[in-house]
């Protein structure tokens, strides 16, 4: 799928002439607060939390453009009809977040949270809702990210997926998942529904990768397109799964 | 009294002067009459021409009485004679055919039952107008409820009978009394008909041999205080788990204002229990029944208010209704178009419902599909199915968001006959790929929708209308909007339920369809929501939102609403439901008395839904006692793919009817039916008088109606009706009362009128 990324590196030169690359990324740490008014269509939601460096919050890590990114290249290889040049920052506990049953968090090994976020979350997830945690490593993030989802589900455990999985095959057919991440080689965890495997997956975790990073910087030839491919792949079958599961 | 005053002013009854003619005895006489009577006129008129006191108009006035007066007299000179051909005594056959049924029991003649009338005047040939009918005819007596049989007399009646067939009855005794010289029929009865067949046919037989019927009616035709259940409704066939909303009218007389219980049982267990009050001025309620059937096989509900004070008829309190529930898996194809997670939230909704299987082909990208809930590796591999064989294994059949233009002329005409000769049920989904917006309009599956399409008219691109849905008036008594555990709590619900969006430009639906539920645009227009519409053999749906997934996730929502997941539960359960399979058995009812024979028709069809005239056809009966017995069908002959049998429902109980067919060493299909052998209340239902019936049995035969206690004139009636052995009757007319009235009138008039105007 080597075409996924390649239509970025064209796009890319267009968003640097509109001004793309004044918008912030980690060198501007301080985005707006980012709300589109729902209407049908898929929208890239980022989940705020507190917690991280204030002048750097990891859950705002690669905001706009790996979020803009995605959408583009989703809308550019399925049918899905996303937003365009927007998307939707919200926290835990945002009565909006319920039109987004798709939400992304980054960096959730510095994620902490309310009561109001924590029943936001749980409500969520218990609804039908998914969530992606991505850009996190070693073993400090990852029990973070564990002891915050066990505030949710207390119930809930994690568990090591398999290629085999639905999604794994739900748009793209990613047959091993023995890859290299951006930060070493990469895990892909995931919670149950009820802990049956039979059922939904309604978190998915990337463990030691960054998707984010990738998609974000898929346009600038700064990454290996292949590379970039790879990572649009895991992003596009989350989300055509969770459109059907 | 109209019979009474007739014949104190022409002597005779009308019945004869219906039959008979009016001829002219005259006698030489009479033309010397003629003569005396033109002088006499002449002399009249002369006279009344020269008298000059009198003006024109006395002039005029007085002659033409005088005239009439001298008219009057010669046409009774010439002796006007009535001819009639009347029965020859005890030559002649007269059928009298008794009400054998339970409703005689009633006692609504004065305290008494219908069946001490029958008994008193018709109970013997020694006694009342039974006597009158022997004294003049050979009487022979019948017995009638299902059937009419030979009785000797009105006193052996039981009045059990568990139906009352007027027709049947009639057209037993005409054939029996064939070939005899027949003066015509006497029918005592309440008129209450419980045959399923119309009256007509064996009316016509009647006509055809000129029979009259004299009919007799026993009761009153308004029970001063009952209360019944008059109607309920429900469907023969119901998915297993599924809520059902049964209307039930309850009527009533005597009863404004009071409240009852109605309560329905399933063989025994209460499943529902409500309060009903009842209208004022004698008005039925309609009370819709909420019931879930959870049990599988057949099911008798028995809906049931409580005895009133003062009722006459009790038995007309319940009313049962047999149910074959089914547990089946009801398989539905939704085909999406584009990734969205209406797909998700549908089939997360029906998850755990063991009858509902949703298999969902899922277009992610240009022709690239995803299968999900697929039976066989196989299933839906080459995308749509592309021969009616495989898209009518389906039993439902549900669009996304997917253009016509992805189908080809032969699949949109495929999916049309899915609902039209295949019985499916269709559902089209809101989307931006769908309807006028997904190029539908001009397509056979626009015929089929219950919207219009209109390919000039479109949705903007990104224009987006945001929906408060509420139920309509047909939508609030429908079992698919029900979100609430009453309707009034289910209306309440919709009206809290967070706003959905659409993008599809819908501005009229058909003229046969039904909006259930609807809402209002930004700009106040009516924006139909769910409308529902028959097309051919089957069902089509429109639920026009984008996003009913919405009421799952929306913040309002708490986690344990069931709102989103119930109506989509119930919404697709509507969609397959009474889908025809390729072998069908239906009986011309659930219940038959037991003895009786039971008609069967098992419809049989190929995987196209083409029916076929040339399967071999087998029904096997378990009767209730466990016997089995093979009733071979055969094809009617008329109807193609329709194959008939019949079996004895001897002994009381459950009978079981499994249809196989078989076409070239392969079954084509198998279905199963039950029917209940049972006595019947259908006696106790509207068991009024119906003079109506009556009435028109005795119209259109030729005959005449009375009420019980009023056949004094029956047995001559009788006589006068030209059939049979008969002679020839002259009745002079010249010695009737009128004519003497009318002498005596004219002469009053011409004294009186002369005494006005002042002359001797």
């Amino acid at each position: 799928m080597a075409v996924v990324a390649a239509g970025l590196v064209g796009g890319g030169v267009a968003f640097a002439q509109d001004g793309f690359f004044r918008g912030r990324g980690r060198f501007n740490p301080e985005p707006a607060e980012a709300r589109v008014e729902y209407d049908g269509r898929f929208s890239f939601v980022r989940l705020r939390y507190q917690g991280g460096f204030r002048r750097d919050p990891g859950w705002a890590h690669d905001y706009p453009r790996a979020d803009w990114h995605f959408q583009r290249i989703l809308e550019e290889v399925t049918f899905t009809r996303t937003l365009r040049d927007e998307s939707n920052i919200m926290s835990l506990d945002d009565p909006d977040l319920g039109f987004h049953p798709i939400a992304y968090m980054s960096e959730p090994g510095f994620w902490t949270m309310n009561e109001a976020e924590l029943n936001g979350l749980r409500t969520y997830l218990q609804k039908g809702g998914f969530i992606i945690f991505d850009d996190f490593r070693g073993a400090r993030d990852w029990t973070n990210l564990q002891a915050r989802m066990a505030e949710v589900l207390p119930d809930a455990r994690w568990v090591a997926l398999d290629a085999s999985h639905p999604v794994f095959h739900s748009f793209f057919d990613i047959n091993t998942l023995i890859t290299e991440g951006y930060y070493g080689e990469a895990q892909f965890l995931g919670i149950f529904e009820d802990n049956d495997p039979k059922k939904r997956l309604l978190a998915v975790a990337n463990y030691n990768h960054d998707l984010g990073e990738l998609w974000e910087f898929s346009d600038t030839g700064w990454v290996p397109v292949d590379v970039s491919n790879e990572a649009y792949k895991y992003g596009v079958n989350y989300v055509i799964y969770a459109m059907t599961h | 009294m109209f019979e009474a005053f007739f014949r104190f002013f022409f002597e005779h009854s009308p019945a004869m002067f219906a039959q008979g003619e009016i001829r002219w005895a005259a006698w030489t006489g009479s033309f010397v009459a003629v003569a005396v009577t033109a002088v006499a006129i002449a002399a009249a008129v002369v006279s009344y021409r020269t008298g000059a006191r009198l003006s024109l108009r006395d002039r005029l006035v007085l002659t033409s009485v005088r005239v009439a007066l001298l008219l009057l007299v010669l046409a009774c000179l010439f002796r006007p004679v009535l001819v009639v051909r009347a029965a020859v005594p005890q030559q002649n056959v007269v059928g009298v055919l008794l009400d054998d049924s339970r409703s005689m029991q009633i006692a609504d003649m004065d305290g008494k039952p219908r069946a001490s009338y029958v008994q008193s005047d018709f109970g013997a040939l020694d006694s009342g107008t039974l006597q009158a009918l022997a004294d003049r005819f050979t009487v022979r007596v019948f017995r009638f409820s299902s059937t009419a049989t030979r009785a000797a007399q009105g006193r052996d009646l039981g009045f059990e009978g568990t139906e009352t067939r007027l027709g049947a009855a009639l057209s037993a005794a005409r054939q029996e009394l064939a070939g005899l010289p027949l003066a015509g029929l006497v029918m005592v009865s309440d008129g209450a008909d419980t045959a399923d067949t119309a009256l007509g046919e064996a009316l016509l037989g009647l006509k055809a041999e000129a029979v009259p019927v004299f009919t007799v009616g026993v009761g009153r035709e308004t029970l001063e205080r009952d209360i019944q259940i008059g109607r309920v409704t429900t469907p023969r066939t119901a998915l297993k788990g599924t809520t059902l909303l049964v209307d039930v009218v309850i009527a009533q007389k005597g009863f404004d204002g009071q409240s009852v219980t109605l309560d329905v049982e399933d063989e025994g267990r209460i499943v529902s229990t409500q309060q009903v009050n009842l209208p004022a001025a004698g008005a039925p309620a309609t009370v819709p029944v909420r019931i879930m059937v959870e049990d599988e096989g057949p099911r008798v509900l028995r809906f049931r208010v409580p005895t009133m004070p003062g009722e006459l008829v009790t038995e007309n309190n319940h009313r049962e209704a047999l149910i074959d529930v089914r547990n089946r898996r009801e398989k539905i194809l939704y085909f999406e178009g584009e990734p969205r997670f209406e797909l998700k939230f549908i089939r997360r909704a029906v998850t755990e419902d063991e009858n509902v299987e949703v298999v969902a082909l899922q277009r992610t990208a240009d022709n690239k599909y995803l299968r999900l809930g697929v039976d066989t590796p196989d299933e839906l591999v080459a995308g749509f199915p592309k021969t009616r064989e495989e898209l009518f294994t389906y039993r439902g059949l549900v669009l996304g968001s997917i253009e016509a233009g992805s189908f080809t002329g032969d699949q949109l005409r495929m999916i049309a006959e899915f609902v039209d000769r295949r019985g499916g049920g269709l559902l089209a989904l809101g989307g931006p790929r769908a309807f006028s917006e997904g190029g539908y309009a001009g397509t056979a599956v626009a015929d089929a929708l219950p919207v219009v399409l209109d390919a000039s008219l479109r949705q903007k691109d990104g224009e987006v209308m945001r929906l408060q849905v509420r139920p309509t008036r047909a939508g609030a008594a429908s079992a698919v909007t029900q979100v609430g555990a009453t309707e009034a709590a289910s209306v309440e619900r919709w009206n809290t339920l967070p706003v959905v969006t659409a993008v599809n430009r819908l501005d009229r639906v058909k003229p046969g369809a039904t909006v259930l539920l609807s809402a209002q645009d930004e700009s106040r227009r009516d924006y139909p929501v769910l409308v529902f519409q028959r097309y051919g053999r089957g069902k089509a749906f429109a639920f026009t939102p984008q996003d009913s997934w919405v009421w799952q996730m929306h913040a309002s929502i708490p986690v344990e609403d069931l709102t989103h997941e119930n109506y989509w539960r119930q919404l697709l359960r509507w969609v397959v439901d009474e889908v025809p399979d390729q072998v069908e058995i239906r009986t011309t009812s659930d219940r038959v008395e037991p003895g009786s024979t039971v008609s069967f028709t098992a419809s049989v069809a190929d995987k196209a839904f083409v029916e076929l005239n040339d399967a071999s056809v087998t029904a096997t009966v378990t009767g209730p006692d466990g016997a089995v017995a093979d009733v071979p069908m055969a094809w009617g002959g008329e109807k193609a793919g329709e194959y008939d049998g019949t079996f004895p429902a001897a002994a009381p109980g459950w009978y079981e009817v499994r249809v196989q067919a078989m076409r070239a060493g392969a079954e084509v299909g198998a279905a199963v039916s039950h029917v209940r052998a049972a006595p019947g209340e259908q006696e106790y239902f509207d068991a009024t008088l119906r003079a109506g019936t009556l009435q028109r049995v005795a119209e259109e035969t030729g005959g005449r109606y009375y009420l019980a206690g009023s056949t004094d004139t029956l047995a001559d009636d009788l006589r006068y009706t030209g059939r049979g052995v008969t002679t020839v009757e002259e009745h002079d007319l010249w010695n009737m009362p009128i004519v003497l009235l009318l002498l005596v009138g004219l002469l009053s008039a011409e004294w009186g009128y002369r005494r006005v105007v002042g002359l001797p």
